[in-house]
């Protein structure tokens, strides 16, 4: 077999294993709307896209999206140079708790901010309550939570840099100029992704701009899911915009970064002497105590109702076996999508044909609300032949590999892009096959950054909870989900203390295995 | 090469085998009997746990989140309908079983634990049972309201003394849809849509659940909501400056709406046996007189001890309904009020 053979053997595998979990569910319910379509049972389903209002709502939806976007970026990027490349003093406790609340669902954090700025929050007044129930509260509250996506990918973006690009440029000019004029565009396929990552989660989420009473179109595609009448038909004619959206982001975000190589999670520059700042210094310490300030304010709030209502002390037995759930399921999730993500990933960033079309399938899974996904999943794998699947955790892993594989092939395409392919040229020459290359030269090479990439996705599925909720067996929910189902009528101490408990499970583990993977760096 | 890239060289066999360790843990623990329920988990969960215990069979569940933080366990089962997973369903209120019964997703079965319940809370042919019932209330936060009248009537909440000040859940969700649709069925639709209209005139806010309502009065942003009794029980547990009013209670008005909880039996369900125990369990006496203790729900055995704050079905002047025929309206008016809330 030839090693063009192999790794198309390979990639087809890959692109079928992705089709068959994104792919499938979406068009098991397009076929569903077909079906009704051709039946005279849904005309209503096309006739909704005729509806003013819900363009009117899409196109703010759309907007509260950009401007989330914009002002995630505005806080994350500069503060991600900083952490990444200044000597700042407490940069490293500032990114540490920047990132907590990236950890959470963002539902939780509006609950969060509630208890602080509502009318009889902590801190709250008539005035504070009245900016915090409404547009501004709601893209305040998704800022904050979306942020240390920016942030993360901006300082990974900045450790991956090549460090001779910024020596070189130290010689000739000041810090703040080697900040701005070398370090951030190197950044920039990393800051490209967080935009389209924050965009997507900003226009998928529900929680928060229902929570604080602001209309939002991915409400529209739920209720005919979740409300009065079961609908799944309309729900995928209502999808259909945003599939056209994703195509367009990624085509943004393809001319965004296409100018630069990828240089995101290579973490070759990480033993850099930082850039000192001088008379910046001061300031930029400000702006990290700020960050990490806002950061853990709803943290605080949520604890300190945990605490004053014993909700700790509940922990034990509120939680069940939901713990090892989460862990089990995002763990496994991780894997698969980074194993899926290697090959694709790999054909991306070496430009091979039809490499795109699975990105692009990915990307369409991440900004498919996860209701629609959900239904999709169920539809598709409910069937007897394949209980073992649907009854098990490993249907909630299929819908995170669903989500979340758009974050692991665009890590591992990063890493991949930003080496030299001599290498592999040089392996090749030598008779090495395509999977004895990954094998011997690719996957060690990257061991690093493909564990970055596993501890990211890791991340994303630990604090998911769309995308579980509608199909975790009976009886086996993750601790988002036995949160949720708590949050109704549950003692509000006991649930802010599961909250908390969610924080320091994500952190503790992702801190861990950093500390390992860091472990293994240095020996 | 570092460590850990070694490792990957080294070790593929021992992180296949994590992973396949990782995979096998996937299976979960055999369920004796299924349940779906949308009784909030922290009433119903111990309901389970005392079945287990009385019967070792162990039951698996899947609960609902608050209304519009999930699809719902009603749609799960719709959308499971080629292939039951659950055994039965416990619905937070009477009016989405039908849904099931409609699309013939359930299996008749009369309890003889249902012996007690009254005839308005239960189908006779046993397609569906109430039990443990709840009641629409205004919850009124005390402090807030000051010197200003108190709120008697569901009408209240569209009067300008509460402008801007008054919530209700989202009506496309949970036991408003129902409420709107029971008003709706004694009203006429055309009354109906009218006092929705007159709602968001007064500005009424809209909460994505009965329990964030509960929260909004209890914390004082607004004067006046609609909830469920449970809700209304738990803000006033809570300590909070609240009050619970019944609302219509005059002779002759239009009285409160009642919604017993209730059980169904899916059709082709994996455990049918199991099934009808648990069904019987939830339909004994000593199951509504935990819910009564602990989630303020009202007893429909007639006998079934209650706290003192807790009223019994009997002691208020009930909204007189037929919960068939508000399933039906509900159809009815699902376009106008996706309308109404702009969905």
């Amino acid at each position: 077999m030839s090693v063009l053979q192999q790794e198309r053997i390979v990639f087809v595998g890959a692109v079928l294993i992705l089709a068959a979990v994104v792919l499938l569910p979406f068009a098991t319910l397009v076929a569903e709307l077909a079906g009704s379509l051709v039946g005279g049972e849904a005309g209503a389903a096309f006739e909704l896209l005729g509806s003013t209002r819900l363009w009117g709502l899409l196109g703010s939806s759309l907007l509260r999206a950009a401007v989330v976007t914009v002002a995630a970026l505005a806080v994350g990027v500069p503060l991600g140079l900083v952490v990444a490349r200044t000597d700042t003093p407490g940069r490293r406790l500032a990114l540490v708790l920047h990132v907590l609340p990236g950890l959470l669902p963002p539902y939780l954090l509006a609950l969060g901010w509630f208890h602080l700025f509502g009318r009889q929050g902590m801190l709250g007044s008539e005035a504070s309550a009245r900016l915090l129930f409404g547009e501004s509260g709601a893209v305040a509250v998704l800022v904050l939570a979306f942020a240390p996506v920016a942030t993360a990918l901006c300082v990974l973006g900045v450790w991956g840099m090549d460090a001779s690009l910024e020596e070189a440029a130290r010689v000739v000019a000041r810090p703040p100029r080697v900040l701005t004029r070398i370090v951030l565009p190197a950044a920039a396929p990393g800051v490209a992704l967080a935009a389209l990552l924050i965009f997507a989660l900003a226009l998928s989420e529900i929680g928060v701009p229902m929570f604080l009473r602001v209309e939002t179109y991915p409400a529209a595609v739920f209720a005919r899911l979740a409300g009065i009448d079961y609908a799944p038909g309309e729900a995928v004619a209502l999808v259909l915009p945003l599939a056209l959206l994703a195509l367009g982001l990624l085509a943004a975000e393809r001319r965004l970064a296409a100018s630069r190589d990828y240089a995101v999670l290579g973490l070759r520059g990480a033993a850099r002497p930082p850039l000192p700042l001088g008379r910046w210094r001061a300031a930029a310490a400000a702006g990290c105590a700020v960050a990490a300030l806002l950061a853990v304010a709803p943290l605080v709030a949520l604890a300190g109702v945990a605490r004053a209502g014993g909700g700790f002390g509940e922990l034990s037995r509120w939680a069940g076996g939901s713990v090892t759930v989460s862990l089990t399921c995002a763990a496994a999730a991780a894997t698969a999508s980074v194993g899926l993500g290697i090959p694709l990933a790999y054909a991306l960033a070496r430009q091979r044909p039809h490499a795109r079309l699975p990105d692009a399938l990915a990307v369409l899974g991440f900004v498919t609300p996860a209701a629609v996904l959900g239904v999709g999943l169920i539809q598709t794998w409910n069937r007897a032949s394949l209980a073992w699947v649907y009854g098990s955790l490993a249907i909630v892993v299929l819908g995170f590999v669903a989500r979340y594989a758009a974050v692991a092939i665009r890590t591992c395409a990063s890493l991949f892009a930003s080496a030299s392919p001599h290498l592999e040229e040089s392996a090749s020459v030598a008779g090495a096959g395509y999977l004895r290359r990954m094998r011997r030269i690719l996957i060690p090479l990257h061991a690093r950054g493909l564990l970055a990439a596993w501890l990211l996705v890791l991340a994303f599925c630990l604090r998911d909870l769309e995308s579980a909720v509608l199909v975790y067996p009976a009886g086996r929910e993750p601790l988002t989900v036995r949160i949720f189902t708590l949050e109704a009528n549950g003692p509000e101490p006991v649930v802010a203390a599961l909250a908390c408990a969610q924080v320091g499970l994500v952190a503790g583990v992702l801190g861990l295995l950093s500390i390992l993977i860091w472990k293994g760096v240095r020996r | 090469m570092n460590r850990v890239a070694a490792g990957w060289r080294r070790r593929p066999a021992r992180s296949a085998g994590t992973l396949a360790i990782l995979l096998v843990g996937c299976r979960g623990p055999e369920c004796d009997v299924v349940a779906y329920t949308s009784v909030d988990q922290v009433f119903s969960e111990p309901v389970f746990l005392a079945f287990e215990a009385e019967t070792g069979r162990h039951v698996c569940a899947v609960f609902d989140t608050e209304e519009t933080k999930s699809t719902g366990v009603l749609n799960r089962l719709l959308a499971e309908a080629g292939r039951p997973r659950a055994d039965l369903f416990w619905s937070g209120d009477p009016i989405r079983p039908f849904v099931a019964i409609d699309r013939a997703l359930v299996e008749p079965y009369d309890s003889p634990a249902a012996a007690g319940i009254p005839p308005p809370f239960k189908a006779a042919e046993g397609t569906w049972t109430g039990l443990a019932a709840r009641a629409r209330v205004l919850l009124v936060n005390t402090k807030r309201l000051g010197e200003r009248e108190r709120p008697r009537s569901i009408r209240d909440l569209a009067d300008p003394r509460f402008h801007g000040e008054a919530a209700i859940a989202n009506p496309l969700f949970g036991t408003t849809t129902v409420h709107v649709a029971a008003l709706a069925s004694r009203w006429g639709e055309q009354e109906a849509r009218v006092f929705l209209d007159r709602l968001r005139e007064n500005e009424v806010q809209i909460a994505s659940s009965n329990g964030e309502v509960r929260r909004l009065v209890v914390s004082g942003e607004v004067v006046v909501g609609l909830a469920d009794t449970d809700d209304a029980h738990e803000a006033i547990t809570s300590g909070a400056p609240v009050e619970i009013v019944y609302p219509d209670q005059e002779p002759g008005g239009l009285g409160t709406l009642v919604l017993p909880t209730a059980v169904v039996r899916i059709r082709g369900g994996p455990h049918p046996e199991a099934a009808r125990r648990l069904i019987d369990h939830l339909l004994s006496p000593p199951v509504e007189a935990y819910l009564a203790r602990h989630g303020a729900h009202m007893p429909l055995h007639p006998g079934v001890q209650t706290p003192l704050d807790v009223r019994g079905v009997h002691e208020i002047h009930a909204m007189q309904v037929d919960y068939a025929a508000v399933a039906k309206t509900l159809e009815r008016i699902r376009p106008w009020l996706r309308r109404w809330v702009g969905l």
